[in-house]
């Protein structure tokens, strides 16, 4: 016992030892060390001499409370040369902090003056990194717990490796100057500019919320954007929408890297603090509806097609030689969707589309009225193509080129476009159905009539071409199915109850609680269930067709046949009544008082 | 009369004096000792602050083309008056040093408004209950051409910076 | 007393200066015989609360394994760890993140004796948590040592407590969810559970008051709890009898006996020779060596070496420090700490049932235990296969927690989902 307590005491000797000696002998003291026999070497007066001589490392600290919380910046403990001229041309971190003219510092008899005193401003407010560390790992916020990095220096070991070469460059830092220099032409951050000015043209303020400069309301408020989120994050919400949130149907823009950066540093510079700004001018930004945008080059009258390029509509939409590759083609809208379809959707994209996520713009009604007139007199047919070139013209964006439905907007259009490759289903329609539909639109979807843009033969010839190289297997005769006209049970309270009762008990799990085709299983089910509250489509679609779907279920999709089920023809006419009822008062349709 | 120290449940023999014993109980207290005298000194170590929150005791003041000659600045926040004459410079504490006020700039020099000390131009005590002279403040050009004052560096009364 | 002129007594008073102020505070001389053993150990305020002798089965490493002690040391560290940090820490939400990098960054030794204050407290509760199975698994808890049991079960819940509230502090991302889990699983106790939460927090959310709060009764209202528990509790041992020890063998007692000595012929009434350990006659020898110094040198070695493992650990793992509190945004999974996640384990099966009744149910369990086991066979050793039923059980709630605090830590991922975490 007394050996073992001997020899434990002798090793705690030594830990304690170890642990004194670990603890001092840091790394500033080294630089500050170094820059005082450098600077000793560089100085002609003997009395700095000796002064440097006899000075000690020490912390060296700058507090500033000017920007909201206090801020306590380290950083010259060991860039203790920063204020210093005569080390322009040291090794960092010995190195003196650069004057340039772009900074505003001046140049008076031959010495330069720094216009952002660092006892004015610390490091930090310009640099982010951590003030209060003392060791590189820390000050420099390599730490991953550290919020704020070193901007354009220093990336963190959680973040993507493909992203990380992107995300350095002094042009980083003006996410920082922006917090003063909120002025929209600053000379000193072209790259915030660009950003802002990129954040109108690719659409960004239909969906976003900035206070001050935009309202959207589909997507995130970004304006604290850059205190939240760290650049790596920007970037790759940018990039890939669909990284961070699954359900998010922000469009891919597909933009090229520097368009991203810019758009990057913009996103940082929104602090939701602006030095420049009053309390009361902040607080007028959050409370007043941006109603009206105004993207830089527009002012007053302009004809609709000049709106359509400064509202930024062709960053989703296609139009002449713009497309944004997320939205449907405008070139035949004269033809294809009339004035007041179009007013209406103007107004809420979802009062006629319900599952759109085209954003709600609010411009004046003057806009609205003068782009629809812009768009009605897009009227050229399409020249006689043979169907095949027709359907890669007017048919391919969203039906896709292999008629899959995969069209290059199609993930982005609620209900998708029909898969027309699905045997089952194309064979168990009638061919008017098709030929309906192609000719009058679907009402409530994406799909708009084309009766005015091809004539009755172009039509069969497009309908003939789809199935033969789409659809591939040869119609069989459909089985004739024992179907009425007209809904045999009256609408009453009572058919509806039951109706109600028995779509809770069965349709839910694909159509949803809601009856809007979100349930659970949705997620899994290709083509989505539809949405019964899309009081459009609803409307378009007759007792007949509704009993058939019901009844029957409907080829190649996952809607079963619930004759199967046991359910019989008044079951079904309560739930026939039950989604009619739904549907019938004004304003039941979805989304339309948004 | 104690038992003899002697038991019989194989307790090894109790020699106090064995010198393996000493030795063992030599170097336990030199490791305990030394363990305790390094835990002391890094505990008093720990709570001397390195860094204060406080108004820093070296702070620059602006370059010496802001304070023409023949002026005395008096610089209140700062309790620091800069006086200039042609090419020297000098700080000059503004604390009153009998009981801490801020004296104000007078024709004649200092004088203080709480109990009645003067002092003249260099801060020498002319009048009034102030047992000692105002304390002069280092004055030192920084490489970056600012002036820098270094409250906790005391110089002669008298000693200039030459500007 | 000399009776020398003054001059000569004001002399000779400087020159016995040394010795009289030694003997002036040290009142016995270093023991040299039993006697001297005896008394220091009740007469110097630090010992007294030793015994003068203890059963040299209390000395058996293995018996023990010194968890209690170490359990104790730690406490001793932490209370002199998280004094010293007391000298820069300030429990306000705006600054308190800010001088816990302070600590971290400028301060002498501040990264050094925060890491000690927190490996030791884990150490801390991790110990308690291995003495309590000691003290069952030998049975320790038996008659008359009941209510000392009960007073450990305590004791636990209050180190419990104390790391919790302990854990607020650095108010970084890591504190502040894992208090907000942990105190809305405190909420789930029927009738009282919102208002007990309420005034634990002293609002409906974790912010400035609850950090105050937390505060004040990790500084001063549980360690002062835990001294008193603890002096009670050191109190009980002794009045108990000491450590618990195994039955004494029979057959093998070793009393004194009275020895007529070979040639003489009378025996003087009572006086005679006694021949054996001790001079008490009739008693059952106890087995027992003298406190000073066998039990003081087994403290001492514990202790050195409970401070060299601390300080080892201390200077190579670095306790975290997260983000600063960010009230939107929890951490995807949020934790509680370690010994809670367990419990957050099973409360994410059914709150009350995991978070209340079944632990609740296990206090209670082992507050009543003493009074519910009764026997008396098997103390004093471990896995006594007379109490094979206690120990089974015992070990295996023991275990059931062991692994759900396992799984809760490496098995759960975001949104609480399973994950592999290899």
């Amino acid at each position: 016992m007394r050996l073992a307590l001997a020899l434990a005491s002798f090793v705690v000797l030594i830990v304690h030892g170890v642990v004194f000696y670990d603890q001092f002998f840091h790394r500033w003291e080294r630089h500050q060390t170094a820059y005082f026999e450098q600077a000793r070497s560089l100085t002609k007066n003997e009395q700095d001499k000796a002064e440097l001589e006899a000075r000690s490392p020490r912390i060296e600290q700058t507090i500033v409370t000017s920007f909201g919380d206090t801020r306590v910046d380290r950083c010259t403990t060991c860039h203790i040369a920063s204020d210093d001229p005569r080390f322009a041309g040291h090794a960092r971190p010995l190195k003196s902090h650069p004057y340039s003219a772009a900074m505003g510092d001046v140049q008076r008899n031959g010495q330069w003056e720094r216009r952002h005193k660092f006892a004015d401003f610390g490091c930090t407010v310009c640099h982010d990194g951590q003030g209060r560390g003392l060791e590189t790992k820390f000050s420099h916020g390599e730490d991953e717990f550290w919020p704020e990095p070193l901007a354009g220096y220093v990336t963190q070991a959680t973040w993507r490796k493909d992203f990380a070469p992107k995300l350095k460059g002094k042009e980083y830092m003006e996410a920082a100057c922006a917090q003063c220099h909120t002025a929209e032409n600053f000379a000193g951050t072209p790259n915030v500019n660009r950003g802002r000015k990129l954040f109108y043209a690719m659409n960004c303020y239909g969906c976003h919320k900035i206070d001050g400069i935009s309202e959207g309301t589909l997507g995130p408020d970004l304006t604290e954007a850059g205190k939240k989120f760290k650049i790596d994050y920007l970037w790759e919400s940018v990039v890939e929408p669909r990284a961070n949130s699954a359900a998010s149907f922000m469009p891919k823009f597909n933009l090229p890297e520097a368009d991203v950066r810019s758009l990057v540093i913009f996103l940082k510079s929104r602090r939701g603090v602006n030095f420049a700004e009053t309390s009361l001018d902040r607080y007028k930004a959050h409370i007043e509806n941006v109603a009206v945008v105004i993207p830089p080059g527009t002012a007053g009258e302009k004809a609709g097609e000049q709106l359509i390029v400064d509202r930024a509509c062709t960053a989703c939409h296609k139009l002449r030689d713009h497309d944004g590759g997320i939205a449907p083609d405008l070139s035949y809208e004269g033809l294809i969707r009339d004035n007041t379809w179009l007013m209406d959707h103007f107004k809420n994209p979802r009062s006629r589309v319900p599952d759109s996520i085209m954003p709600t713009f609010r411009f004046p009604a003057d806009d609205f009225e003068r782009i629809t007139a812009y768009l009605a007199t897009l009227k050229t047919p399409p020249p006689a193509m043979p169907p095949a070139e027709t359907y890669k013209a007017l048919c391919e964006r969203c039906h896709g080129e292999k008629g899959d439905g995969e069209g290059k907007v199609a993930w982005y259009l609620d209900p998708s476009p029909r898969d027309l490759t699905k045997a089952a289903f194309m064979n168990s329609k009638p061919r008017e159905r098709f030929v309906a539909s192609i000719q009058e639109g679907v009402a409530g979807t994406s799909m708009p009539s084309w009766k005015n843009a091809l004539k009755t033969e172009q039509v069969n010839a497009v309908l003939g071409y789809v199935l033969t190289a789409f659809t591939k297997e040869p119609a069989r005769d459909l089985k004739p199915r024992n179907l009425p006209d007209t809904n045999p049970v009256a609408m009453s309270p009572a058919s509806v109850k039951h109706g109600e009762e028995m779509f809770l008990d069965r349709c839910t799990g694909c159509h949803g609680r809601k009856a809007d085709g979100k349930g659970p299983n949705s997620l899994d089910i290709n083509p989505k269930p539809r949405n019964l509250r899309n009081t459009a489509f609803v409307a378009s679609v007759n007792d007949r067709r509704l009993f058939d779907s019901v009844l029957y279920g409907v080829q190649g999709t996952a809607m079963p046949s619930w004759i199967d089920y046991g359910l019989s023809k008044n079951d079904v006419g309560d739930i026939v009544n039950f989604i009619r009822s739904i549907n019938q008062k004004k304003g039941s349709q979805q989304n339309a008082g948004l | 009369m104690p038992v003899a120290s002697h038991d019989l449940h194989s307790h090894t023999p109790v020699e106090p004096h064995a010198p393996r014993r000493r030795v063992l109980a030599w170097l336990t207290s030199v490791g305990l000792f030394g363990s305790a005298v390094l835990s002391a000194v890094s505990n008093l170590v720990f709570i001397k602050p390195r860094a204060t929150y406080g108004q820093p005791a070296r702070f620059a003041i602006g370059k010496p083309d802001d304070f023409p000659s023949g002026t005395r600045i008096s610089l209140d926040v700062k309790r620091v008056c800069i006086v200039r004459d042609g090419g020297k410079m000098a700080a000059i504490s503004t604390t009153c040093t009998h009981l801490g006020c801020i004296v104000g700039i007078s024709d004649t020099g200092f004088a203080c408004p709480c109990h009645g000390s003067r002092f003249d131009q260099d801060g020498a005590v002319t009048g009034g209950p102030a047992p000692a002279p105002l304390p002069w403040f280092k004055l030192s050009l920084a490489p970056n051409g600012e002036l820098e004052i270094d409250k906790n560096t005391l110089v002669k009364p008298g000693t200039y910076l030459n500007v | 007393m000399s009776t020398q002129t003054p001059e000569k007594g004001a002399r000779s008073a400087l020159r016995e200066m040394p010795s009289n102020v030694w003997n002036s505070i040290f009142r016995n001389p270093l023991p040299s015989t039993d006697l001297e053993r005896a008394s220091t150990s009740f007469t110097n305020f630090f010992l007294h609360i030793h015994p003068v002798k203890v059963h040299k089965n209390t000395l058996r490493p293995i018996y023990t394994l010194g968890l209690g002690l170490i359990s104790l040391f730690l406490f001793f560290i932490l209370v002199a760890t998280g004094i010293l940090l007391m000298f820069y820490y300030v429990p306000s939400t705006t600054q308190a993140y800010d001088r816990m990098l302070d600590l971290r960054g400028t301060v002498a030794f501040g990264i050094f004796l925060r890491n000690m204050h927190r490996w030791s407290a884990h150490g801390m509760v991790a110990m308690v948590f291995l003495h309590m199975c000691r003290v069952f698994l030998t049975g320790a808890y038996k008659k008359p040592r009941e209510f000392n049991w009960v007073l450990g079960v305590i004791l636990l819940l209050v180190t419990l407590f104390l790391s919790f509230t302990g854990y607020l502090l650095p108010w970084d991302q890591l504190a502040f969810w894992a208090i907000t889990v942990g105190s809305s699983i405190a909420g789930y106790a029927p009738l009282i559970g919102q208002q007990m939460k309420f005034v634990l927090l002293g609002d409906t959310t974790v912010g400035q008051e609850a950090l105050l709060r937390f505060y004040v009764l990790h500084v001063a209202v549980l360690p002062a709890v835990l001294v008193l528990l603890i002096a009670i509790h050191f109190w009980r041992i002794r009045k108990d009898g000491g450590l618990s020890r195994p039955e004494q063998p029979k057959g093998e007692t070793i009393v004194a006996t009275m020895v007529l000595e070979p040639g003489k012929k009378r025996v003087y009434g009572f006086q005679g020779f006694i021949r054996g350990p001790f001079t008490k006659v009739g008693n059952v020898p106890d087995d027992s060596v003298y406190a000073w110094p066998n039990l003081l040198l087994a403290e001492l070695f514990v202790f050195v070496l409970t401070v060299s493992l601390i300080l080892l650990v201390s200077l190579a793992f670095n306790a975290p420090l997260e983000e600063p509190v960010n009230v939107m945004h929890p951490p995807n999974p949020a934790k509680a700490p370690w010994y809670f996640l367990g419990l957050q384990e099973m409360v994410s099966y059914s709150a009350f049932w995991g978070g209340i009744g079944i632990p609740g149910l296990m206090v209670a369990l082992l507050l009543i235990v003493p009074y519910i086991d009764r026997g008396t066979k098997g103390v004093g050793r471990w896995f006594a296969k007379e109490r094979l039923l206690a120990n089974t059980l015992f070990l295996t709630l023991v275990v059931l927690n062991v692994i759900f605090i396992i799984i809760g830590t490496f098995f759960r991922g975001p949104n609480w989902t399973f994950v592999s975490p290899f």
